[in-house]
């Protein structure tokens, strides 16, 4: 008790730059006001950050930038009360940050490992840091799979991203839209269906999973049934929060809270939680 | 151990109302209940009021409080974040010792787990406690199963046990002893120490005998809801009996959950503040975007009951959540009270055990 | 001591609670133990009404519109300008409404009546559409004299047999709701009459889910079946009672054979439920007198029931109408009505006029008024004088800009503000004593806790300086002054005094020099002459079977925020939980069974077109096994669906909950 740090107080960041993602999210650049604080500001890919939107409240975000050489920003879809407020802020203005919170994604342990990612939807936000990580060292890993779906074409987060991954070598990237639609020239179908296309390597592999929840347990049930080990699907879970700090309860899951002891749960401690996901 | 005459107890309290703000039972005259509340006169405490009906979690943790204070001015971009301000040291006189078994578990849990809550802890440092042994228990009591009562064992800085025409004043810390030691009290002789525990003998004994049955088969229920082996119908049954008031959690001394909402003033100054909530409420849970993974209410009942009655939950507070004060009985118009489920629970395994 | 007590101010049950004063500002609230109603408990809408009282969003200083725009002025200012326009409108009677609030105290209700009559010289003084209300009073007071509740909350518990019907009063009235499901604990046999399996339909012994629009049947279908069978209480009917048999002469032509495929609620249910109401000693009625309250004759048909078995006029009985809003039934005692001055009394009965007269010094105006509602909607008016403003009245926002003049007076800013000439700012009912009178007759002292905000006067001070500007002396020196003037003039209150309120708990009217503490139900000797049956209609034709529209559409509350969102709105929890609805259904919903989705080939959520005959409405459905095949529900919660939709079926939704809308429902 003698030593704590006051996390209840935002440091305040400068929105520099918005850029229009998808219909109803953008993702905003930002840079804290204190050097000091940025420079002490440093995240592992899968935490997440409390967002204050001044005058309207505070609301929990995913850090998608990688843990090195990455502009701060965050993704947000306007979902809300607080999240519409911030969408109708302009570069200039101010958010308050605290944070990061939350367990972060094993790096270290899945060095040399074959590294899928599946994401529906808005999902990939959270999976983008490790994306990113992951590929700023990509001899240290095994074969890098990317497996995106949205519904339509305009759904697709990150595309100018996602562009340039496809030219890096020695990654593997599968988008997918739920139906067929003019122009398009990648997959048709559902996410779950590219897990069978992609041969996705069960041995000496992890699988980072996360997109809405019916997304989310069929790509399970698929990777289970190709002889996936469930310790080594990874998903991050989304729970109403309200103070990121392990404290205000809200975001109980079973025995664990999500902003403390997660986001990021195997899939074999999920299935132990005892609550629908 | 020291002793102080039944007359002069209140010495003690105007001793501390010196050096902090001094809460403690008192009575409030129009409705004739006893509120464990900041004393507008030391004199006012009455160390026999039944137990308060407000949980003393309301002295560190209010009902509704500030904890940040902001003004944003959209036009200059002007940002002025500010801090709580610190208050007065608080000395809570008289406390009950399920109550102080709640507050311990508010502080292992605000305190000690991976982050310290700062406001909390503003609240709670420096606290003086004085403890008050029950010498008859109320009507709703049952501590005597949960094992925080009906005399504290830690916890406090002095425990008053009425002993006769004098109370037998335990030490429990340093602050305590200095406390005493300033004040030039007599010191007790073994005669005393042994009174008190004929007296805490007495108080057992004068429990509800139901409150008493209910000791061994606390340990049972707790085990069959860490398991989760219950049948859904006894979660449907007493979800059917919510009406999703949040009475339970707000009574709890050991229920910590709070919400956190932005207040706008007229002046554009923002006050941040956090308040009781309730795992009970449908919004609780619910996220934006359609999705509530915990949306029928027997499913929010048994997140309650998980919370105060689980070994995991109790990891937490290194004691099960339930102290044993029986107010969330007499607040709910459900019939679903703590107690209640117990019984519940208790008549299912029964059942169970007969028919297999 | 921080904690002071007083009462809830939600809705009519009159729960008690202690609220926390710290540094003037309330800050956080308590439930009264030793309360007689609630015993300790509160909802989810008490246990928040902090967040209510203790918002920055008051009105802080009076405003005159110059120009267009809402100007600062003082109270004289303000009371001259307003007074001086009044005065101006011609003929008050015709042209000018006095909108008053149900959650107002009795004394400032009082005076704001006798503002109206006295000052004002008109009679259109009404509340907001809560019409329910006043129906079950006509229903009660033409049987017993009494216009109130026939029993007593605290008398529940004695009740053997309960009947509950229609509302889902766990979420209206959520403590007497609490009351009856402790009784159904303790062994009392609760039945429900309702259509939907609302929560206290779960939990009651019987649940009769009829057919949308047939409680009536239902009702007359048990009073029959209790005289045919003998089981009616004929001694209670012979002593006590007149008019036995025009009430069984109506029943005649209720045909037994079709009762069931009318209702939907087979005779061998019916049998079972008189049975036990017959053997039962004791027993109590309860039905909701909303907005979605139940029509004069289904409340007259419940009445009648409760004579012919003898279940009213002594403990543990009665007939009980539930008061959606606080002091809903106070306000009808105070005389705000049309026709009605305080204590029910006549305004056309010359003595009691006179006796008004001459205690106020001025001529009333004799001929009865309007609803103001209705003088709205028939573009009569040209000055309108409102307290508070309710959700609903925004739906007149036309017909309210048309005016020439409004008076708005009011605690917190709202949007009401935005049609007024003037706006003449009150305090908070934490701001004054005050009484409040909640729905078993109960009259309660809540106390002044707060200073009021700088400058803000209460609101009996308010209008006695407007009376004092218009030339008339009152001289109040307290509301204690004002209660002493109310209980001179109005005989269920003759005995009341303030200095009686001690302790917590209050008193139940009637309370004069019989019952100089109080009386807590309807005695059958106090009836005045004997007690009546009143005459009911005659017609059992059932909601007729049209396939062109198969649906019979009940509307109803949804949660328990609708008809106070004007307040909820500035709470967050209770808030948060209305919008938890209000996201999953965002452009409200439409409830039908799991077997009706399937023939529309629809699913949870999925929109749908409800069409009626005289429009129609896209929503999503809400399946759930909670109501019937062939029935729908709608709640009654979004504005625009009542705007777009509800409103053109504004006839039949005056008939209260049982009015029910033929519709056909569309997948799209
Ligand atoms: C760990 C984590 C990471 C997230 N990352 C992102 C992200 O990168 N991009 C993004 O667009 N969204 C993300 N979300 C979801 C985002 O937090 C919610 O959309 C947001 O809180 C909605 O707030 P609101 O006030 O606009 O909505 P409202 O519906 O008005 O909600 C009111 C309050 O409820 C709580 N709440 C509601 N929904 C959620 C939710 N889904 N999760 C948590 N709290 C909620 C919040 O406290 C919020 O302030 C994340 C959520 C979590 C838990
Ligand atoms: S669960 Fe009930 S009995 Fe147990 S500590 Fe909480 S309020 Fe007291
Ligand atoms: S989760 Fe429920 S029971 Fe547990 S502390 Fe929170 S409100 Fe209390
Ligand atoms: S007090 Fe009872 S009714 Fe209220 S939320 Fe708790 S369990 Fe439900
Ligand atoms: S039942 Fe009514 S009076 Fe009682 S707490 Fe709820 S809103 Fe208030
Ligand atoms: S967000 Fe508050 S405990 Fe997790």
């Amino acid at each position: 008790m003698s030593e704590y740090k006051v996390i209840t107080v935002p440091e305040v960041a400068v929105i520099k730059e918005i850029k229009k993602e998808i219909e109803d999210t953008s993702t905003f650049y930002l840079e804290f006001e204190n050097p000091e604080v940025a420079k002490n500001f440093k995240i592992k890919s899968g935490q997440f950050i409390m967002c204050t939107i001044f005058g309207a409240g505070e609301f929990a975000v995913s850090l998608p930038p990688s843990p090195e050489n990455d502009r701060f920003h965050i993704s947000v879809r306007a979902a809300g009360k607080v999240t519409k407020v911030l969408h109708s802020l302009q570069p200039g203005d101010k958010v308050g940050i605290r944070g990061p919170f939350g367990n972060g994604f094993p790096f270290d342990e899945i060095k040399g490992k074959n590294v899928i990612y599946v994401a529906g939807g808005i999902g990939i936000i959270p999976l983008r840091s490790s994306i990113v990580h992951v590929l700023q060292h990509r001899n240290e890993f095994g074969r890098v799979i990317v497996l995106y779906g949205a519904r339509t074409p305009q759904d697709l987060m990150y595309n100018y991203n996602i562009d340039e991954w496809r030219k890096i070598e020695g990654v593997e990237i599968y988008t997918t839209i739920d139906s067929p639609a003019p122009g398009w020239k990648y997959e048709v179908g559902f996410v779950n269906t590219l897990v069978e296309k992609a041969k996705v390597p069960v041995d000496n592999s992890v699988a980072f999973v996360c997109g809405p929840p019916i997304m989310f347990n069929s790509v399970i049930k698929d990777l289970v049934n190709r002889g996936m080990r469930e310790e080594n699907i990874i998903s991050t879970l989304e729970r109403h929060m309200k103070c990121g700090i392990g404290k205000c309860q809200h975001c109980a899951i079973g025995r664990t809270l999500v902003c403390t002891d997660g986001p990021v749960y195997t899939y074999k401690q999920i299935k132990t939680l005892g609550e629908q996901i | 151990m020291f002793l102080i005459k039944k007359n002069e107890v209140l010495k003690l309290a105007q001793e501390l109302e010196k050096s902090y703000a001094v809460y403690g039972p008192v009575v409030e005259k129009e409705s004739g209940q006893a509120f464990l509340t900041k004393v507008d006169s030391v004199n006012d405490i009455d160390l026999n009021a039944p137990i308060p009906a407000l949980p003393p979690k309301s002295v560190v943790f209010p009902q509704i409080e500030k904890i940040l204070g902001y003004k944003y001015d959209r036009n200059s971009k002007n940002v002025d974040i500010k801090m709580v301000v610190v208050p007065q040291a608080k000395a809570i006189f008289g406390l009950r010792s399920c109550d102080l078994a709640g507050i311990q578990c508010l502080d292992r849990f605000f305190l000690g787990q991976e982050f310290v809550d700062d406001v909390y802890l503003l609240h709670r440092k420096q606290m003086f406690i004085v403890t008050n042994t029950c010498t008859k228990p109320f009507a709703q009591c049952f501590c005597a199963c949960t094992d925080s009562g009906p005399s504290a064992k830690e916890g406090y800085d002095l425990n008053l046990t009425d002993i006769g025409d004098s109370y037998l004043i335990e030490v429990g810390s340093d602050k305590g002893k200095e406390l005493c030691e300033k004040m030039g009290l007599q010191k007790s002789e073994a005669a005393h120490a042994a009174e008190k525990v004929k007296v805490v003998d007495k108080s057992l004994d004068s429990f509800e005998k139901e409150a008493v049955e209910n000791k061994a088969w606390i340990s049972r229920v707790m085990n069959r809801i860490t398991t989760g082996f219950i049948k859904p119908q006894v979660w449907e049954f007493i979800g059917d009996q919510c009406f999703e008031c949040g009475a339970c959690s707000f009574v709890c001394p050991s229920c910590s959950c709070f919400n956190i909402e932005d207040f706008n003033k007229p002046d554009t100054a923002v006050d941040r503040m956090r308040e009781w909530d309730s795992c009970s409420f449908e919004g609780y849970t619910r996220m934006a975007g359609d999705h509530n993974p915990r949306k029928p209410i027997e499913d929010r009942r048994n997140k309650r009951f998980f919370c105060k009655l689980s070994y995991s939950q109790s990891k937490k507070y290194l004691r099960p959540g339930c102290v044993g004060c029986g107010r969330c009985a007499w607040v709910c118009p459900g019939d679903i009270g703590l107690p209640n489920v117990v019984t519940y629970v208790r008549r299912e395994i029964t059942e169970r055990e007969i028919n297999e | 001591m921080n904690y002071k007590a007083g009462i809830c101010n939600f809705c009519g049950t009159g729960c008690g609670h202690l609220l926390n004063v710290e540094d003037g500002k309330i800050s956080g609230v308590f439930p009264s133990r030793n309360h007689p109603v609630s015993k300790g408990r509160l909802c989810v809408r008490g246990w928040h009404i902090h967040e209510l009282i203790r918002t920055d969003d008051r009105l802080t200083t009076p405003l005159i519109r110059k120009n267009g725009k809402l100007e600062s002025a003082s109270y004289d200012e303000a009371v001259s300008f307003a007074v001086e326009k009044l005065k101006g409108i011609k003929k008050p009677s015709e042209e000018l409404g006095f909108l008053a609030s149900p959650r107002s105290s009795n004394e400032e209700n009082y005076l704001f009546m006798k503002l109206a009559r006295s000052v004002f010289k008109t009679n259109n003084v009404s509340i907001q559409s809560e019409s329910g209300q006043r129906e079950s009073l006509n229903v009660l007071y033409k049987g017993t004299g009494m216009a109130g509740m026939l029993g007593s909350i605290e008398e529940i518990k004695k009740a053997e047999f309960i009947l509950v019907v229609g509302t889902d009063i766990t979420k209206q009235n959520p403590i007497i709701g609490s009351e009856i499901h402790m009784a159904a604990m303790n062994g009392s046999t609760v039945v429900t009459i309702c259509s939907r399996k609302s929560q206290i339909a779960k939990l009651s012994d019987i649940h009769l889910q009829c057919k949308p629009g047939s409680k009536k049947i239902l009702l007359a279908a048990m009073a029959k079946g209790l005289i045919e069978k003998n089981l009616h209480d004929a001694d209670f009917v012979q002593k006590y009672t007149e008019g036995f048999e025009g009430f069984a002469n109506s029943l005649g032509s209720l045909n037994d054979g079709d009762i069931e495929s009318l209702t939907g609620v087979s005779a061998q249910q019916i049998a079972a439920v008189v049975k036990n109401l017959s053997e039962a000693k004791t027993a109590m009625a309860f039905f909701s007198s909303g907005i979605s309250g139940l029509d004069e004759d289904t409340i007259s048909y419940i009445y009648n029931l409760f004579v012919v078995a003898g279940k009213i006029g002594k403990e543990g009985c009665g007939v009980n109408p539930i008061a959606g809003i606080a002091n809903l039934q106070g306000t009808y005692d105070m005389g705000v009505a049309p026709d009605l001055l305080t204590g029910f009394q006549s305004i056309k009965d010359a003595e009691t006029a006179k006796k008004f007269g001459k205690a106020w010094g001025a001529d009333l105006p004799v001929e009865n008024g309007k609803d103001v509602y209705d003088l709205l909607a028939a573009k009569k008016l040209k000055g309108l004088v409102v307290v508070d403003h309710d959700e609903l009245i925004v739906r007149q926002q036309k017909a309210i800009d048309d005016l020439d003049f409004v008076v708005y007076f009011g605690a917190f800013n709202n949007p009401f503000t935005e049609l007024a000439d003037v706006v003449i700012p009150i305090g908070t009912y934490v701001e004054s004593d005050g009484t409040f009178t909640s729905t078993d007759r109960r009259i309660q002292l809540s106390h002044r806790k707060v200073e009021p905000v700088k400058g803000i006067q209460a609101g009996w001070q308010v209008y006695s300086m407007v009376a004092a500007k218009a030339g008339a002396k009152w001289n109040y020196d307290s509301p204690a002054a004002v209660m002493a003037e109310i209980a001179s003039l109005t005989p269920n209150y003759s005995g009341v005094k303030y200095d009686k309120f001690k302790g917590i708990g209050g008193i139940q009217w009637p309370c004069n020099d019989k019952y100089p503490q109080g009386c807590p139900r309807f005695n059958a000797g106090d009836a005045k002459g004997k007690i009546k049956f009143v005459s009911v209609s005659a017609n059992f034709k059932g909601a007729e079977k049209n396939t062109e529209f198969p649906y019979l559409m009940m509307t109803g509350k949804a949660q328990h925020f609708w008809h106070q969102n004007n307040l909820m709105r500035r709470t967050f929890i209770p808030m948060r939980e209305y919008n938890a609805t209000l996201l999953l259904y965002p452009k409200g919903y439409v409830e039908i069974s799991p077997e009706d989705a399937k023939s529309i080939q629809v699913r949870d959520k999925w929109p749908v077109k409800v069409v009626s005959p005289y429009g129609s409405m896209k929503v999503t459905v809400k399946v759930t096994p909670d109501v019937k095949s062939e029935s729908a529900y709608v709640p009654y919660f979004i504005r625009d669906m009542i705007s777009e939709f509800l409103m053109e079926h504004k006839e039949l939704l005056e008939q209260g909950e049982d009015a029910i809308i033929p519709v056909r429902i569309e997948k799209v």
